[in-house]
């Protein structure tokens, strides 16, 4: 008998095995096999028998991941409890937002309640409001509740008064600083934008750095989040509040714009090439200990503190951005939210799961194992956070100011008008017209 | 079973003369219907649902799907992001389109000569033209930095300029940089295509124009060229057709920006259709993009076909 023959000799008689005793081993065998395909096919399996008599409801969130997966947080989730089983779809990471839009869009549209829960982008939370396509949340998480999140986030989260969208992660612009100049010629982290021009300048005429302040001026997404910061900080605003008509042509965003305008022209610390610069162009000189100041996302701390990527470690320190005088620091916020959609049939399971997903120590597994920071202001008190994630936890004073993007369900319209406005008032100079001209647009699109 | 059976029993029962004619119409017909259908649901129909679109209104977003007549296209009529767009689309074709040819034509010229490593060099030549184009934008976002780029590097260090050009970030030089980028990548292609054009020209014309004493330059000019034209017209036509296109250079060098100084008509309508989901309004910008094209292939087809007529 050569080995083949032997081999599937012994395949008959397990097979004849089990089919005897098919009811008895029917598990077994069910373990057996998918152990013979794969672990990761064996724990799918498991958890798909474990299932049997649950609420089967389905997750879709965009790609996140570092130490753990987003897959592994819903499975700690299905292993802890026995009456719900989450089925988690995966899609794009945040990178490819056109994408991950695109697929929500197109299952929330067939009203067909798949997915029960999924995450959105901040700027996304209106559109969807609009369409009818989010639970509202208000009864399952009453004001006391809702106190529990940063301010900005919570209304990020409510359209038309009402909340349609839970926080899950924040992220926002900040002002990245060179501690070691400010120290060298004994400056304060400046708090509003004439004394961080002031020291720009200064460091600027010393030679200590080619260039003093470093943002986005890209014609993209990142400019508004630019100009959201300091319009915000200006005690201006793109929409009013109804979200119903533009504010943009309004002296204090002018005057905001202009501030960015006079960077590249007047006080000359910024280069104009910001204005074909995104996120990873203007880190760059940042962390190759070329500039003073620079605004940009959170992510940039683990580079500059990165030895092999960075020649400015242990030298940068964190602030939330400058204001104009009378006004406050306003980051422009960022980060993914969870929704309910409207049509699902399993209403209470999807909330009970989306309360686990928020609580604070769901949250504090998201900081650790995946680095993404919390959305409630007490999680950034636990003392394994301090130790995790010492940098996240500084962020707390940033995100306290977030400023969340104009709120409408026409959002990435009323976006592309503004990255084509604000790139035509930072070019020409003319901000006013420029500025005004895109109101009238932003007032179109909002009327149609 | 005899041969003259089998044929019967394949082509189906003769009854009468006529049938039989029908049959022999109808069968190349029918054996043509699958590849039609085929083509037919993969461009025929997606083309006219296109067309079919830019008279809705629909949007993924507000979720309307009715039937709005030509106010989508009056709309696009006075949209001047829309006609800022198509004129960058032009200028871009126009410009990249000639400068390609022209020097391709020159590398095809040179690289017909023999001379020694040859084939080594023709394969080298293809290298920019296989690269993936999202490689080569990223590659030219760094070189054309304005501030640690390459290009202003060498340009300071030999004392051509004496500040550094903000090449992506500003109104004046962007949609040219855009164009070099073009440039650089596609001249290859064109190479290729008139190389090819030209090893068909018979040798003996050229030996012919030798023996009357003709130059280099003479030759070029009274034999190579006319017999080489219809090649670089056709070369011309796809490359303009291509290039009309263009779409992942100004999407990852600039975005449209800067102050919209290079958005194109795919930029434009990409932004339209998948960011804002306005499928009607986008349809119209494909609709508008389809006849343009159009209109380019005709003048080109109307200038090969005189050209072709007057050889005969």
């Amino acid at each position: 008998m050569s080995q083949d023959e032997s081999g599937r000799s012994a395949a008959k008689t397990a097979l004849a095995a089990s089919l005897n005793r098919r009811s008895l081993l029917k598990g077994a065998s069910l373990a057996a096999g998918s152990m013979a395909v794969g672990g990761g096919l064996l724990a799918s399996t498991a958890s798909g028998a474990r299932a049997q008599g649950r609420t089967e409801i389905t997750f879709a969130s965009a790609k996140f991941y570092a130490k753990k997966t987003i897959a592994q947080i819903v499975d700690a989730y299905n292993e802890s409890q026995t009456k719900i089983h989450v089925k988690y779809i995966e899609l794009p990471p945040p990178s490819s937002s056109t994408e991950v839009h695109q697929a929500l869009v197109q299952q929330l549209a067939r009203r067909n309640g798949a997915p029960d829960v999924f995450t959105q982008d901040v700027v996304w939370i209106a559109e969807f409001a609009g369409a009818g396509w989010a639970l509202p949340l208000d009864e399952y998480f009453p004001a006391a509740a809702r106190a529990e999140y940063f301010p900005g986030l919570i209304d990020a989260c409510t359209y038309q008064g009402k909340l349609t969208a839970l926080p899950w992660i924040v992220d926002g612009g900040m002002l990245f600083y060179r501690k070691d100049l400010l120290e060298g010629i004994g400056a304060k982290v400046p708090e509003t934008w004439a004394d961080m021009t002031t020291i720009a300048m200064e460091l600027q005429k010393s030679g200590k750095v080619d260039f003093g302040y470093l943002w986005q001026g890209k014609q993209a997404e990142v400019l508004v989040c630019d100009a959201v910061s300091v319009i915000g900080s200006n005690n201006g605003s793109i929409l009013a509040a109804d979200g119903k008509s533009a504010t943009i042509g309004n002296d204090q965003a002018v005057e905001a714009i202009q501030f960015l305008y006079d960077t590249i022209n007047k006080s000359k610390i910024s280069p104009a090439d910001v204005l074909s610069w995104d996120e990873e162009p203007s880190r760059l000189p940042f962390t190759g200990g070329k500039a003073a100041f620079l605004r940009n996302w959170s992510y940039v701390y683990g580079i500059a503190q990165d030895k092999s990527a960075s020649s400015v470690v242990d030298k940068v320190g964190v602030a939330p951005l400058p204001h104009f005088a009378g006004g406050k620091s306003a980051s422009c916020l960022g980060g993914y939210q969870y929704g309910v959609n409207a049509s699902t049939k399993n209403r209470e399971a999807a909330v009970e799961f989306l309360t686990w997903m928020s609580s604070p120590a769901t949250q504090l597994r998201f900081a650790i194992d995946l680095g993404l920071a919390p959305t409630r202001p007490a999680v950034y008190d636990e003392a394994e956070l301090a130790k995790e994630q010492p940098f996240m936890q500084t962020l707390q004073s940033v995100f306290t100011g977030a400023t969340p993007r104009p709120v409408t369900p026409k959002y990435a319209q009323v976006s592309l008008a503004l990255q084509s406005g604000l790139s035509r008032g930072l070019v020409s100079g003319d901000i006013k017209k420029e500025l005004t001209a895109t109101a009238s647009k932003i007032d179109a699109i909002l009327g149609a | 079973m005899s041969l003259q059976q089998t044929a019967t029993a394949i082509a189906g029962p003769r009854k009468g003369a006529g049938n039989s004619f029908r049959w022999q119409f109808l069968t190349p017909w029918l054996l043509l219907l699958p590849a039609f259908l085929s083509l037919a649901s993969v461009s025929v129909y997606p083309i006219l649902n296109g067309l079919w679109l830019s008279f809705t209104n629909t949007s993924l977003i507000t979720q309307e799907h009715d039937f709005v007549g030509f106010a989508n296209y009056r709309l696009l009529w006075v949209d001047d992001l829309f006609w800022n767009a198509w004129w960058h689309t032009i200028t871009f074709t126009a410009v990249s389109t000639l400068a390609e040819t022209l020097l391709g034509l020159a590398i095809a010229l040179l690289l017909f000569e023999h001379f020694a490593f040859r084939g080594v060099v023709r394969a080298a030549m293809l290298v920019p033209w296989a690269m993936p184009t999202v490689v080569t934008s990223k590659m030219f976002g760094w070189l054309f930095d304005g501030q640690h780029g390459l290009i202003n590097y060498l340009l300071k260090s030999a004392g051509i300029i004496s500040e550094n050009v903000n090449w992506l970030g500003s109104v004046d030089n962007a949609l040219w940089t855009i164009i070099f980028a073009d440039v650089w990548k596609t001249t290859p292609f064109m190479a290729l295509l008139l190389l090819a054009g030209l090893h068909t020209i018979p040798k003996s014309l050229i030996e012919a124009a030798r023996m009357d004493g003709a130059r280099s330059l003479a030759t070029f000019w009274y034999v190579r060229l006319p017999m080489l034209l219809p090649t670089l017209l056709i070369a011309g036509l796809f490359r303009a057709l291509d290039a009309f296109r263009v779409f992942d250079l100004v999407y990852v060098l600039t975005g449209g920006g800067p102050a919209d100084s290079t958005e194109t008509l795919s930029t434009l309508n990409y932004k339209t259709l998948f960011s804002t989901l306005q499928f009607g309004y986008g349809s119209a910008i494909s609709t508008a993009m389809f006849i343009t094209e159009a209109m380019i292939a005709l003048g080109f087809c109307i200038f090969l076909y005189e050209r072709l007529r007057r050889q005969k």
